[in-house]
């Protein structure tokens, strides 16, 4: 123990800011080539009554083959926000699972949830301390001070913006965004351009497809959907 | 004899109970806090007072150096009573907590949370073998979203909210003061006069201005007032003592 650390005679109450405090993080040092990676194309858009995530459903070994057709690649990890799985899957889901319980930790201990600007700073202290080097998550929440999107890069970087794509067809889902993006859109109207935006990538990053995925997040939380026909979500 | 013998070991070993359920060290510790000067606060409608009283035991001792208020972040400041060097360790332990917090979720610590890893970090030091408790009362005020909160700390690591209180030496006469004279929205400057009526309660010869330490916190930080503000209003209320009477 550290004295100038920690106060505890039990030597266990130092808090890192860069760890979680429940467990630690498994590192990834297993066999890199079989790797299930999302591909992914995951799509978050601000509007005045919430956010909007769209994504796909496809996972795959290094986008040559389609290991499953059917991931749910967004999930609430609070409630009033939540995160796309991009990236490693085991690195994602073990991230998305750490922040989950930490947000409710905190939320029980103070009686009041996290804003969405602390879970991002917790992501991205996460991501920087941690072995999850391979995800690029988008986070998407409501509170007290509005709607935000956050991405999180694999080297802890946090940036917010009104809508944000990440994942192997980001490319192609900027190309349907941009100049189509404005923040007064209504939630129907940003669901048909995250719609859009993934159906565009989908039909050429062979890392994206399998259908879509919809959340809705609002005050009053979280809501999936999931549609096997992009058609239907229109 | 075996029954005397029996008395001193759950005496002296801190985390043995004695027979009808009391931990007497702790309550030794309580002891400890009541022998020092007394420390006060007062939650007002604006922010938060907290005053304490720095008894300097020579004319030559520098009063500043006497610390009993202290400024744990831009918004949360803590005073304390009872042992000056374990108050100490408390009050880094808390400036520490108040930086990880910003640095783990980018946001100030909030007064409660504070408080109960103070009192947390407290308790471990009641049940831990070979341990002593802290012979320290706190009293942690600052603003958490914008509402003023006001709390205490005891030797034992219970967390109390409050909104007036007073530890270490002279409590009960202080406390009592505060029971008749407390009134809900007052005003911070009302609050800072309150809080030097308390203190002033236990001594009829009144406050010298020089041995008051005292801070206020409110949405705008932590300040410490000046002597010639404590003046004005020790002047006021007639409490003005200290050394040229």
């Amino acid at each position: 123990m550290n004295p100038d650390m920690n106060l505890d005679p039990t030597g266990d109450d130092a808090i890192d800011p860069y760890s979680p405090e429940l467990g630690s993080i498994a590192t990834e040092n297993g066999d890199k080539e079989n790797v299930t990676k999302t591909g992914t194309t995951t799509v978050g858009l601000a509007t005045e009554e919430g956010v909007v995530i769209a994504t796909d459903r496809r996972a795959s070994l290094g986008g040559r083959f389609v290991s499953n057709k059917n991931v749910v690649k967004v999930d609430q990890i609070h409630p009033t926000a939540a995160m796309t799985l991009v990236g490693s899957v085991g690195g994602a889901q073990s991230f998305i699972r750490t922040l989950r319980s930490e947000a409710s930790l905190y939320e029980t201990r103070r009686d009041e949830p996290m804003s969405i600007n602390a879970l991002a700073t917790l992501a991205g202290n996460f991501a920087r301390g941690g072995p999850f080097f391979a995800i690029h998550p988008i986070l998407g929440g409501v509170d007290e001070e509005g709607s935000h999107v956050y991405t999180i890069d694999p080297a802890g970087g946090v940036m917010e913006d009104d809508y944000a794509v990440t994942g192997s067809g980001m490319q192609l889902a900027y190309g349907t965004l941009e100049g189509e993006y404005n923040p007064e859109l209504s939630t129907e109207e940003a669901r048909e351009l995250a719609t859009r935006a993934v159906q565009a990538a989908s039909e050429r990053d062979t890392g994206s497809g399998n259908g879509l995925v919809i959340a809705e997040i609002t005050d009053e939380g979280v809501e999936i959907e999931e549609f096997d026909d992009l058609a239907e979500a229109l | 004899m075996q029954g005397n013998q029996q008395q001193q070991a759950y005496d002296r070993g801190i985390t043995i109970f004695s027979p009808d359920g009391r931990l007497y060290q702790v309550e030794y510790a309580r002891e400890a806090v009541k022998r020092g000067s007394a420390s006060v606060g007062v939650r007002t409608e604006d922010g938060v007072v907290l005053a304490a009283d720095r008894q300097a035991r020579s004319d030559l001792i520098e009063r500043d150096s006497i610390e009993k208020t202290h400024k744990i972040d831009d918004h949360i400041a803590i005073a304390s009573a009872g042992h000056v060097a374990d108050a100490r360790k408390l009050i880094d332990f808390a400036r520490r907590r108040a930086q990880v917090n910003r640095l783990r979720y980018d946001e100030p610590m909030g007064v409660e949370p504070l408080t109960k890893a103070i009192t947390d970090t407290i308790q471990d030091y009641t049940q831990t073998g070979g341990a002593r408790p802290f012979g320290v009362s706190l009293i942690v005020g600052g603003m958490e979203n914008g509402e003023p909160r006001l709390f205490e700390t005891d030797p034992s690591g219970t967390p109390y909210e409050w909104s007036a209180l007073a530890v270490g030496g002279g409590r009960e006469d202080i406390q009592e003061y505060f029971e008749d004279n407390y009134e809900e929205g007052l005003t911070l400057e009302q609050g800072v006069g309150l809080a030097l009526e308390g203190l002033a309660e236990p001594d009829d010869d009144g406050l010298d201005p020089d041995g008051v330490d005292l801070q206020t916190v409110d949405e705008d930080g932590v300040l410490t007032v000046g002597q010639d503000v404590i003046e004005e209003h020790l002047d006021e209320r007639d409490l003005l003592g200290g050394d040229d009477e």
